[in-house]
């Protein structure tokens, strides 16, 4: 009788607790975090490649990257994990080019994500750098973490 | 401190759901007595010895040990006591020698010298880097009593400590008690064989499905035991019975043949006189001990428990 | 009739030791033990040989993992190699380590039928219980520490000490990457203590060795599913895996920790709750199996 009262009693405490967590919760994922978050991260990553590229003049700051982020189109809300967040990012290149994106952007629960860019742009996988060696294309795809509270 | 009892149990009292293990159980051991449980297996005899080592708590009752409670001192009413209930379990694999080590250091570390001793005194000396998992049952049996002596006790509780040994084994067992009994330990024994408590112990309590039926010294249980049975086996068991019961024998006809019960004398009497009337005598066996017999009336299912003198008194005639 | 003596005897020619036994004599026993169980020593072993293999098959092959996180840098850097190994190792590796001793650990006194022979020496449960928790605890760091160490160390050997790309796209300098891939594996800590709290609890209350391994990775399992369901941002803070992929947050240009502290608490919470549970479990158990 008695492990029967127990395990009811546990099984009924973890539902209890994932219904009210579930229910209270707030989203921890939002359009402005990831935004922020993909920006910096782009243009860090996008001078990396320059320097892949050998090509000079260019610092995070120069590129000034800006991402504008929309999950499903406009009839889901724009907050939470999953893989149909679409991101435009804009930026300026090396010779002073306003330039034009979209970037895939695939969020875990885990508030990390991996975002993949239009290859049209950003180039293909792998790239060949001054040395003439085929490398990983850095903002071909790239992962990156949307800063939390807690 | 001879004055405090090893063993001192008032109205202890164990249920299991519905089965009543342990009946208010009362039983007094003094110092240096060498101590029998009895009872058939189911009496309660292991649950009792199970709260006597701290591994269950009884639902009611008190429990004196060496004058120590385990509400009051915890661990500490085990000091100078030692046993094993059930088989004694080691770790198989492990060598005899190592887990006499553990268990001397789960005592403190005294017991470290003692290990030879203790090993010479069991008998196992020679097997004791061998691991357990390869003993045979008895020589497991013996490193129980060994781990046991290792705590060098003044309490020694032995449940069952023959079962499932061969004979040979059994007698090395008693014996073996027997020499610790003898050495001035307190020991108390539990066992379902009333001539393993008789051959040992001084004292005895008799259980049967948690409550006491019988509880004094094994010599005043003798003479409440039921005279000598007999079975014998004549040409003629009806004209037989008829002067058996003539002679003042208890008699019962059995399947095949008679029991006889009486003193000897008038066994040997209705044996002359059997012969004389021209029955011719097939068989003549002894049946159990007149203890033995006293033993499973006390014990048997369909005796009533409530009235245990009446079923003593009843079986002495 | 009765005599009660309330009054504690005084040690006759006994005279027991000096010292009690405590929780000191009990650790020794269990370490003992521990160390001669094929178990314990076979998955040291596991944990020192799997990792250089893992990373030299991983570094032999061209299309790299890039479904997990840094799965795509293993050939840039070495130093990606223990971050991709500790975000499969959290998938159910970690908890299966934490639970392959600790969930054996009580039942398996269980198993041999050696409660009686434990509880009739001189030590009490609680002793045993927190003898036995210690060494579950002290030999889950150790194969913890064993297996980041050879991943780590096999990351650096086989593929380098290149700079890594940080979670901001930012270059990390060989040296702070070291730092910060200890950090990580370290950030684990806590929850590989939350979850042999939870082996422990599951070998107390169940008895049953196979339940007490199996069960916490069933778990730690149940617990990944559930937090990766999209809307339950809530609910996956309080779940004893979320702590182990805490350690992202230290890789972003501007490390945040929030969640590592989360998490800290989290383990600690878990970690008490099952501890207590196997405690008390313990204390009050009738002791009627061997």
């Amino acid at each position: 009788m008695r492990p029967i009262i127990t395990r009811t009693l546990t099984i009924l405490a973890v539902a209890a607790g994932i219904t009210a967590t579930a229910a209270a919760g707030h989203f921890d994922i939002t359009k402005t975090g990831l935004e922020r978050a993909l920006g910096p991260t782009f243009a860090n990553l996008y001078v990396q490649q320059a320097g892949i590229l050998g090509i000079t003049g260019i610092t995070p700051t120069t590129i000034g990257a800006n991402a504008s982020c929309d999950k499903g189109g406009p009839k889901v809300a724009d907050v939470g994990a999953g893989p149909n967040w679409i991101c435009m990012m804009s930026w300026t290149d090396n010779k002073g080019q306003h330039q034009d994106g979209k970037f895939e952007v695939t969020v875990r629960t885990d508030t990390t994500y991996v975002a993949g860019g239009p290859s049209k742009i950003v180039g293909l996988a792998t790239i060949t750098d001054t040395h003439g060696h085929d490398v990983t294309n850095p903002v071909f795809e790239f992962d990156g973490v949307i800063p939390t509270g807690s | 401190m001879s004055d405090v009892l090893a063993v001192d149990a008032v109205g202890l009292t164990k249920t299991y759901g519905t089965l009543t293990a342990v009946d208010r159980l009362s039983l007094q051991v003094g110092q240096g007595e060498v101590y029998g449980v009895l009872g058939p297996n189911g009496a309660g005899k292991t649950t009792f010895l199970r709260m006597l080592f701290g591994l269950i708590r009884p639902d009611a009752g008190t429990l004196h040990i060496l004058g120590r409670t385990w509400d009051e001192h915890g661990i500490r009413a085990l000091d100078g006591v030692a046993g094993f209930i059930e088989s004694p379990k080691f770790y198989p694999g492990l060598t005899g020698r190592k887990n006499l080590q553990l268990l001397a250091g789960l005592d403190g570390g005294a017991g470290r010298s003692r290990i030879d001793e203790v090993l010479e005194t069991v008998d196992l000396r020679g097997r004791e880097r061998d691991k357990v998992g390869g003993y045979s049952f008895g020589m497991r049996q013996r490193l129980g009593v060994a781990a046991s002596l290792l705590r060098d006790p003044r309490l020694l509780v032995l449940d069952e400590p023959a079962n499932g040994l061969d004979p040979a084994g059994i007698r090395d067992m008693r014996a073996l008690v027997k020499r610790l009994a003898g050495s001035g330990l307190t020991v108390l024994l539990s066992s379902h064989d009333m001539a393993e408590v008789e051959e040992i112990c001084d004292d005895v309590t008799i259980m049967r499905t948690g409550a006491v039926v019988y509880h004094g010294s094994i010599a005043a249980l003798r003479a409440k035991a039921p005279e000598q049975a007999h079975e014998i086996h004549t040409t003629d068991d009806e004209r037989a019975a008829l002067l058996a019961r003539a002679a003042e024998l208890e008699v019962t006809r059995l399947d095949d043949g008679l029991a006889v019960r009486g003193p000897q004398p008038q066994i040997d009497a209705l044996v002359a006189q059997l012969i004389g009337e021209g029955i011719a005598l097939r068989r003549l066996t002894r049946r159990e001990t007149p203890l033995e017999a006293l033993f499973f009336m006390l014990t048997e299912p369909d005796t009533d428990p409530a009235a245990p003198e009446l079923a003593i008194t009843g079986a002495a005639r | 009739m009765t005599i009660t003596a309330t009054t504690t005897p005084q040690p006759t020619a006994t005279a027991p030791d000096k010292r009690r036994p405590g929780v000191g004599a009990a650790l020794r026993w269990e370490i003992v033990k521990l160390a001669a169980q094929i178990r314990s020593r076979a998955l040291l072993a596991v944990a020192l040989i799997i990792p250089p293999i893992v990373v030299a098959v991983l570094n032999g092959q061209q299309q790299p993992p890039s479904d997990t996180i840094y799965g795509r840098h293993v050939h840039d850097s070495g130093y990606a190699m223990p971050l991709l190994m500790l975000a499969w190792a959290a998938q159910w590796v970690l908890p299966l380590l934490a639970a392959v001793v600790a969930g054996d650990i009580f039942a398996a006194e269980d198993q041999h039928g050696t409660w009686k022979t434990l509880l009739t020496r001189s030590v009490s449960r609680t002793h045993i219980f927190w003898a036995k928790t210690l060494t579950a605890i002290g030999y889950n760091l150790l194969v913890l520490v064993v297996f980041a160490g050879g991943t780590i160390a096999a990351g650096m050997l086989i593929v380098g000490t290149q700079p890594l790309t940080g979670l901001t796209g930012q270059a990390i300098a060989s040296g702070t990457a070291l730092r910060l891939v200890v950090t990580a594996w370290a950030t684990t800590i806590a929850p590989i203590i939350g979850f042999t709290a939870l082996a422990l609890l599951l070998s107390v209350r169940t008895r049953n060795p196979a339940f007490g391994i199996a069960a916490p990775v069933v778990i730690g399992f149940v617990m990944q599913l559930l937090g990766s369901v999209t809307g339950l941002d809530l609910t996956r803070k309080f779940l004893l895996t979320t702590p182990l992929e805490a350690w992202h947050g230290l890789f972003a240009q501007h490390p945040f920790t929030g969640p590592l502290a989360t998490g800290l608490a989290v383990s600690a919470g878990w970690t008490i709750i099952c501890l207590a549970g196997a405690y008390l479990s313990l204390r009050r158990r009738d002791i009627t199996g061997g």
